[in-house]
């Protein structure tokens, strides 16, 4: 009897072991984990070394997005409903002459304790100078010069707002950390070479080369090197400049992309995501009584139009299409709540169009709401004709269809597409959308390989016209841009004859909003290219992304601002609001349960390996269960 | 002997026949995917050239020249070209560096970074999956029509029907999430942990393991244990097992000497090829918990054409199936002589 008792239950034993072991060694775990309050918990997507790496400037690094500016700062945060910069590592900026001269902070020092000084600014942007940043490579500056300790100055060549927003909200790397690519780079814009020169060249490609081993910045949050697939921590540093401002002691920040980042939400592990949520998702989240924040992203997709074909050419064709979208209905389909239609099609986001556009331009502009009679109309008044099938056909009697190739891995772009087509097809024009991966989309476009292409409209994160007007006119049209070389991409000529304007070099026109620091000026030229957009419509925009971004309260973290919040007019990435909440200790702080005890400072080192009590403990059960167990079954054995 | 007659020795040699065929099998499926690869569309160059100019705002020129610098592969080169310089590095023991993931970092570091940590997990769970299948399928088989035996066919038809990374997905939303041990199935181990032999570390990495070892072992357990069950069922009617009851042979001998041997046999091909893909990681289930191997690597590289990483990993699983094939022919052939006749 009690030998097969021993049989019968000698597996369920050893199985009751197994999984008394587990769950002794879970609480094991959690006890290894030492305090680490008061924590916000971020996410962003990142790759581990070697993949990842510390050269900030090139294309790899471990910059963690938004978060970098807690690490390694700039020289001022910026504010956007108010268009102004805040101090941060400059104290004072002012154009002299040909000069933009900064002043510095004193007493600044980075995480290994180096003082911070005008060499660590100038060598950043001494660096940028090799790799030609858009600062040197647009013509604003030529050279960046110390004027004293804590004095930088660059000499302008071409005056624009667009130049001291560079300047400004640049990260500040350390000179320590770059000291041999500065020192030679200073040697040849001494010599005069100009980053498009040879050996400016060559430097720049050793430099994406080099991988620094560490990664210190002025921040509030330093390195700790504590990174895993997983996640990543960041601890404050304790001579931070400003650190009465800084409410929070650690940064974690979750690793990946929305699917690897959704169930840390739902299980409220994350303080804030950024990440492009799905409508059911999002839902999901605010079931959970989870917060969504909308700030503005300041761009969207749109449909670009292959210029070299016909009848994708036309304007009126274009407009038929723009009235054969209900862009409401692609927005909320694709986003719900942040997919907002644009009111007015002039190439800037609702924010900007309402800043810089007079009442005398939005009123001459044409709307593009959704009526499919008007598009019939204008197709009708150029040949076309609608076969008994539902299908237009061109004059010469073939069905009008066309390819809308989109980003497969976009997930709202990609129900955007799905939804264009639908939308359009329902209207006659028999159009197929198509999937490719992201990586290779532009290409496709720039190459000019399409028809219709789902792609960005808006410039982001930037303030200046000049952004959106380059996005809209020239970014998907390199041919006639002069940036790429025999690349067609969207091939929409830039003269052309206006009603609004006559006739217009919008190459100009765009180049010529960046120019100057009179306003009156940009804001006109920013008019005329609204009415020059409104007019020619080079692509027609389906809607005006907005954040998504779940924002826990009451966790770890509480103070979120209300939805009205002027914070809120500064976008989740560029400028991110978040950041500068962080790095000034505005809105967001611990809630009580995420501070310490009073007594008890919060430990700065990681787990150290050793054998501490509970290990002991654990073992010592572990072991007389097994020997019980043992014994038990041998018992029923015998018997 | 002669030369001739050595030589018809060594070529009508069982082993020697099998270690050629095993080696014309990596060069056909190296040479296959070499050229797969390069069908595929874009490639790490224009992708490379696209981030210099949106980034920098480079000219075309000026990047591709960076590239063609930068990087040790120059696909504008006849595709015979290409190849033949791949095949001449591969003899030399060079696999390149990295394009586009890590520019620059030598594969074979790339892919040594995440090797071992796939060689644990999906070793760990593949022969827990075997060990499990094949115990509960013989189980099953004898106790045939009872509720242990539909009980567990059911279960194991229902388990090895859903896809693993969806089972993760499911263990990550409905254990994770609602038991708050999401940062248990994320990752190898945790941030702050210094790697080595020491006990917090080792615990660590085991209950990170749990989540991927549990989607790996429920995905793939039922294919084990309903073969098994099949095999044991057939084994179970054959001539020698009523002769070794009817000569008194004790249960448990007969249970493992006769039947657990004969059955097993067939599922030994099977647990050789799932040896030779332990290499190659487990793409999807490594995907949803964010595990560190190489099936992740795998699918970074292929997002991001990155043709020598790619080229690498496949070569690797090439290799690796090829090699564990090769091994269990061996093997197979000394359990059961048959195999070598006519081989």
């Amino acid at each position: 009897m009690g030998a097969r008792f021993g049989k019968k239950y000698k597996w369920v034993i050893i199985a009751s072991a197994i999984l008394v072991i587990w769950s002794l060694l879970l609480p094991l775990a959690y006890s290894q984990q030492e305090e680490r309050k008061p924590l916000f918990v971020g996410a962003w997507p990142y790759l581990l070394p070697p993949e990842g790496h510390f050269n900030t400037f090139v294309t790899g690094a471990l910059t963690f997005g938004i978060y970098h500016q807690v690490i390694q700062e700039p020289l001022a945060l910026y504010l956007w409903h108010n268009d102004t910069y805040v101090p941060c590592l400059a104290t004072s900026w002012e154009i002299t002459g040909d000069y933009f001269v900064v002043n510095l902070r004193r007493g600044v020092t980075f995480h290994d304790g180096t003082p911070f000084t005008a060499r660590d600014v100038a060598g950043t942007w001494l660096i940028h100078y090799i790799l030609n940043h858009p600062l040197y490579s647009l013509g604003f500056v030529d050279r960046v010069e110390i004027v004293e300790d804590y004095t930088v100055r660059f000499r302008i060549k071409r005056p624009s707002p667009i130049l001291v927003r560079y300047i400004l909200r640049e990260p500040v790397r350390p000179y320590s950390t770059y000291k041999e690519f500065v020192d030679k780079a200073m040697d040849f814009m001494n010599q005069g070479l100009s980053p498009t020169s040879d050996p400016v060249k060559q430097l720049a490609a050793d430099f994406r080369n080099f991988r620094p081993e560490q990664y210190i910045g002025t921040g509030p949050f330093m390195w700790t090197g504590e990174i895993t697939e997983a996640e990543v921590w960041f601890k404050f540093y304790e001579n931070y400049w400003n650190k009465d401002r800084v409410k929070f002691k650690w940064l974690k920040l979750v690793n990946g992309e929305t699917p690897q980042v959704t169930p840390h939400v739902l299980a409220k592990e994350v303080d804030y995501a950024t990440h492009g949520f799905p409508p059911a998702t999002e839902q999901q989240f605010k079931e959970l009584g989870i917060r969504i924040i909308r700030p503005p992203i300041y761009s969207g997709p749109a449909i670009q139009f292959n210029m070299k074909i016909w009848p994708l050419s036309e304007v009126w064709f274009r407009k038929a299409i723009a009235y054969a979208i209900n862009t409401t209905e692609n927005g909320w389909v694709s986003l719900s709540e942040s997919g907002r239609p644009v009111r007015h099609a002039t190439g800037l986001p609702i924010e900007l169009a309402d800043i810089w556009l007079t009442s005398e331009t939005k009123q001459k502009l044409e709307v593009f709401e959704y009526n499919p009679d008007k598009a019939s109309q204008m197709l009708r008044e150029n040949g076309f004709t609608k076969g008994a099938d539902g299908f237009w056909r061109y004059p010469n009697g073939t069905v009008v269809e066309f390819e809308l190739i989109f980003p497969a891995e976009f997930a709202d772009w990609s129900a955007a597409a799905a939804n264009a087509a639908a939308q359009l097809t329902k209207f006659g024009i028999k159009v197929t959308p198509r999937a490719i991966t992201f990586t290779q989309h532009p290409i496709e476009v720039w190459e000019g390989r399409f028809q219709l292409a789902i792609q960005s409209w808006g410039g982001g994160a930037n303030p200046h016209p000049y952004f959106h007007f380059y996005q809209a006119f020239m970014y998907w049209n390199e041919k006639e841009a002069g940036v790429g070389q025999g690349r067609p991409g969207i091939s929409f000529p830039l003269i052309q004859s206006t009603k609004c304007c006559g006739t217009v070099n919008i190459r100009e026109l765009v180049a010529g909003v960046a120019e100057g620091f009179d306003m009156e000026r940009v804001k006109r030229g920013t008019n005329t290219l609204a009415l020059v957009f409104n007019e020619l419509l080079p692509c027609v925009i389906l809607w005006q992304r907005y954040g998504n971004n779940p924002a826990l309260d009451g966790i770890r973290v509480t103070g979120w601002p209300p939805d009205g919040d002027p914070i809120f007019k500064n976008p989740p990435y560029g400028d991110a609001f978040t950041v500068f909440m962080l790095l000034t200790g505005y809105g967001i702080r611990p809630t009580p349960q995420n501070m310490p005890a009073a007594e008890t400072p919060p430990a700065e080192q990681p787990a150290q390996p050793g054998l501490d009590l509970t290990m002991i403990i654990v073992a010592v059960v572990v072991v007389a269960i097994i020997i019980a167990a043992l014994l038990f079954v041998k018992r029923g054995k015998k018997s | 002997m002669s030369l001739k007659n050595l030589l018809r020795a060594v070529l009508g040699n069982y082993l020697f026949k099998r270690a050629l065929r095993a080696f014309g099998i990596i060069v056909a499926a190296s040479t296959i995917t070499f050229f797969i690869i390069r069908l595929m569309p874009s490639n790490p160059i224009e992708i490379f050239i696209n981030q210099m100019m949106s980034a920098y705002g480079m000219s075309y020129e000026d990047a591709k020249a960076m590239a063609l610098a930068l990087f040790t592969i120059d696909l504008d080169k006849p595709l015979h070209e290409q190849y033949f310089e791949y095949v001449t590095n591969i003899i030399r023991g060079n696999l390149g560096t990295s394009i586009s993931i890590s520019p620059g970092t030598p594969v074979m570091n790339v892919v040594t970074a995440f090797l071992p940590w796939t060689l644990f997990s999906v070793s760990i769970s593949l022969f827990s999956s075997f060990l499990l299948g094949i115990t509960l399928g013989m189980i099953a088989a004898y106790r045939r029509g009872g509720i242990f035996d539909r009980v567990v066919s059911t279960v194991a038809a229902v388990t090895s029907a859903i896809p693993g990374y969806l089972l993760g997905i499911l263990i990550v939303v409905f254990i994770g999430v609602r038991f708050g041990l999401i940062n248990y199935m994320r990752g190898a181990y945790s941030a702050g942990l210094t790697p080595g032999f020491n006990l917090p570390f080792i615990v660590d990495v085991f209950l990170h393991l749990a989540a991927p070892f549990t989607t790996y072992v429920l995905s793939t357990w039922g294919g084990w244990m309903l073969s098994m069950k099949a095999n044991t069922v057939a084994v179970l009617g054959e001539d020698y097992v009523t002769v070794a009851r009817a000569k008194g042979l004790p249960e448990g001998r007969i249970r493992t000497q006769y039947v657990g041997r004969n059955a097993m046999l067939p599922l030994f091909t099977s647990l050789a090829i799932s040896l030779g893909f332990i290499f190659g990681g487990s793409t999807l289930i490594e995907n949803v918990f964010v595990y560190r191997g190489v099936g992740r690597l795998l699918w970074s590289s292929i997002n991001a054409r990155d043709y020598t990483v790619m080229q690498a990993v496949f070569l690797i699983i090439t290799i690796s199936v090829v090699v564990s094939n090769f091994l269990a022919d061996l093997i197979y052939s000394l359990i059961d002589p048959r195999v070598r006749v006519g081989g």
